[in-house]
């Protein structure tokens, strides 16, 4: 039994904390709300190699297991950085393919991947700014251009735009079961993205109910705040565990993907609503005001619970797969 | 990052899975459904399983050997946990004896105690019990009024203890009693061995709400207990029974086995009862399924990240508590789950043909949230040794016994 990092991943961890913590913060995210850039963008998540974790090393990238991006995307989840490391996992997955299209997305080609129709896309991740677009249509994996419209934001690090596509490529026919482990891959890596921001949320309370005093003494020591955190922690330490395995699982034992991914997205789902929401409620007045990050982890928190299947669709997912077996015997 | 065992633990799981096949025929084991088995009812049964499973080996894995022990790792005790409850071995009589108060008199006793208790303990001989909790003090265990004192050689002890599992089989008991009231509550206590066949012992079973008798209360009226017996120093109770509390948290909070039925038998109860709801029910009913399958598997795999902890030598810290409290709310999560899959039945106490599974764990949990530790201490101690939280401010810890609140 060896259910952990090995010292290489902690090693990619540490750089990757390194890494955002100096090119991303809420403070950027908070500027998104009001028409800002994403940081760190995806030129320096391009530079640093991050975009083609997963793209195999004859297309330019390092080819090395999805657990390494899962690693890279937890801590760019705590900073809230954009645009999210689950567009180049997904679309790594469809691209296996086509090398030449997966080393533009390994050096930083503006892709997003569509959900819903192609000729008029569901609200999809990363859409507002890019310029190539993969989707299925008809059960066709295509590529293209398209015309991108996007909403008013409620967090805008997300770059979400419904897209209807103005050219198109197919670059496999009967692409369904592709389509499906790509979008499978993807909820793992969002998960993972939602386990940095709840951490960071968890970490962010805490620190604040260790200083801030009332009715003479500090607030962590009050059970009725103390036990809200530590409700949110375990929620936490939950949702890392089935992170982990779901990402090992699409390395290692692909068959308990689509039970390991679903777990671990709706999971994601709760517990990050869960970290945010009790960090605005540990703050109290500063908590709800727009100057402090609070609200910025909650906007992330409220739109990934939505995103790539909310978590009724997840959790009615792990209910067929585990009644039809897939837990084993 | 991988699930197998390492190559000397599948060599040790191959060796203690042949143990058990090889001694069947003599143990006690668990029909399907079952969860526990009854000391009142077979305790004659469990005591020789636990001497088969001795001699083969497989009890006090983790004990010195000069005590009848194994000298093995925490690892190779949580397979042997793990592999027992794979060939449905009810827990031991002794589990508590091992777990908790053998630990105790390796740490504290004297040389005569070690020699004349531990070997006995891991054979059944002798079966123990731990008697800590009282009427008025449960999770305030330090508040605990049971009193020693001191006459001539001898200690003579007077009070109530409760919650005892296993009192009405042991033989013997480690015993927290306050042995200097003037003295603050923590000060003021120190621990026994007591012979549970002593003159002015009395044990009675207590009921619980799903109508089984799992505990006991034990009256102790001027019981006199050597000096000898005595565990640690006089006032130095209460050090001597974190101890014995560390090593409860040893034995409930690793190894990543669950707490209640399995998820693959609650997946295959969902997949038997799912078909026969009405449609639109059973999009409701899915989502309660899996929101218990998550949560278990999240208690699961966190388990497993304990277990590892274990696998590379370290000792599981304060931490291990959140396995406990998540893997009961899994199981609370599976049970409701599972009642409410049968439909009209659930408001009976067992199906039409007998089936009592689900109704009976449903009213076996609201005790699994209170006892070794409620949610609300176990999140006390997550808060404060884990987060690090500031404790609550206490009145309780500097003045003496005798003139606080009681």
């Amino acid at each position: 039994m060896n259910f952990d990092l090995d010292a290489d991943q902690r090693d990619i961890a540490a750089g990757a904390r390194d890494f955002f913590r100096g090119s991303a913060s809420p403070a950027a995210a908070r500027a998104g709300l009001e028409g800002g850039a994403l940081e760190p963008g995806r030129k320096a998540l391009a530079d640093i190699g991050f975009l083609g974790i997963t793209v195999p090393e004859s297309a330019g990238g390092s080819g090395r297991p999805l657990l390494d991006l899962a690693v890279v995307a937890e801590q760019g989840g705590a900073v809230l950085a954009g645009p999210s490391l689950v567009t180049a996992a997904r679309a790594a997955v469809l691209l296996a393919d086509a090398p030449d299209l997966a080393a533009q997305l390994a050096e930083g080609g503006a892709f997003a991947v569509l959900d819903g129709p192609v000729d008029g896309s569901a609200p999809s991740v990363d859409a507002a700014d890019a310029t190539l677009f993969l989707g299925l249509d008809g059960g066709a994996l295509v590529v293209g251009e398209g015309e991108v419209v996007p909403g008013r934001p409620l967090d805008a690090t997300r770059g979400l735009a419904s897209v209807r596509l103005t050219s198109r490529r197919v670059l496999a026919e009967d692409a369904g079961e592709l389509w499906a482990r790509a979008r499978q891959v993807g909820a793992v890596v969002m998960a993972a993205e939602d386990l940095g921001g709840a951490d960071r949320c968890v970490q962010l309370g805490v620190a604040y109910a260790q200083e801030r005093e009332a009715f003479g003494r500090r607030i962590g020591s009050y059970q009725a705040v103390k036990h809200m955190l530590v409700d949110a922690w375990v929620g936490v330490e939950q949702l890392r565990s089935l992170v982990w395995w779901a990402a090992w699982a699409a390395d290692c034992n692909p068959a308990e993907l689509p039970l390991a991914a679903s777990a671990a997205k709706g999971c994601a789902a709760a517990s990050f609503e869960r970290a945010a929401s009790t960090l605005i409620q540990v703050h109290g007045g500063i908590g709800f005001t727009w100057e402090h990050d609070a609200h910025l982890f909650w906007r992330r928190a409220k739109v990934d619970r939505l995103l790539l299947g909310d978590e009724a669709e997840h959790l009615d997912a792990v209910a067929r797969l585990a009644v039809a077996g897939a837990l084993g015997a | 990052m991988d699930f197998d065992d390492s190559p000397d633990e599948a060599a040790y799981r191959s060796r203690v899975r042949a143990a058990l096949e090889e001694h069947a025929d003599e143990l006690l084991r668990l029909a399907p459904g079952q969860e526990s088995v009854d000391a009142r009812m077979q305790e004659a049964e469990m005591r020789r399983t636990q001497r088969v499973l001795h001699e083969a080996g497989l009890v006090g894995v983790t004990w010195p050997r000069e005590y009848g022990g194994q000298g093995g790792t925490l690892l190779q005790q949580a397979i042997v946990a793990q592999e027992l409850a794979r060939f449905r071995v009810p827990a031991l009589i002794n589990h508590i004896g091992m777990g908790m108060c053998g630990p105790t008199v390796i740490a504290h006793g004297s040389a005569d105690q070690r020699d004349r208790y531990l070997a006995r303990l891991l054979r059944a001989d002798d079966v123990w019990c731990q008697l800590f909790s009282e009427p008025a003090s449960g999770s305030d265990l330090a508040a605990l009024r049971t009193t020693a004192v001191r006459d001539g050689d001898d200690w003579v002890v007077n009070g109530q203890k409760v919650w005892t599992t296993l009192a009405h089989v042991s033989d013997y008991g480690i015993l927290l009693t306050r042995t200097d009231p003037d003295r603050p509550k923590h000060a003021g206590l120190t621990m026994f061995v007591v012979d549970m066949h002593a003159p002015g012992v009395t044990v009675r079973p207590l009921r619980q709400m799903g109508g089984q008798s799992d505990f006991n209360e034990v009256f102790f009226d001027d019981v006199r207990i050597p000096d000898a017996e005595r565990l640690g120093e006089p006032g130095e109770g209460w050090r001597v029974a974190l101890t014995t509390l560390m090593n409860e948290r040893v034995t409930i909070g690793g190894a990543g086995t669950a707490i209640g039925a399995p998820v693959e038998e609650f997946a295959r109860h969902a997949g038997e009862r799912l078909p026969a709801l009405d449609p639109d029910r059973q999009v409701l009913a899915r989502q309660a399924v899996g929101r218990a399958v998550v949560a278990a598997l999240g208690a699961r795999y966190t388990g497993y990240r304990r277990l590892t902890v274990l696998s590379q030598g370290g000792i599981p810290g304060p931490e291990a508590s959140a396995g406990k409290l998540a893997g009961t709310e899994a199981a609370q999560l599976m049970a409701d789950a599972g009642v409410r899959l049968l439909g009209d039945e659930a408001v009976y106490a067992a199906t039409a043909d007998g089936d009592d599974r689900w109704q009976r764990t449903q009213s076996w949990l609201p005790g699994i949230s209170i006892a070794g530790g409620t949610d609300q201490v176990l999140r006390n101690i997550l808060g404060e040794r884990v987060l690090g939280l500031p404790p609550e401010p206490r009145l309780d810890k500097t003045a003496p016994f005798s003139g606080g609140r009681r």
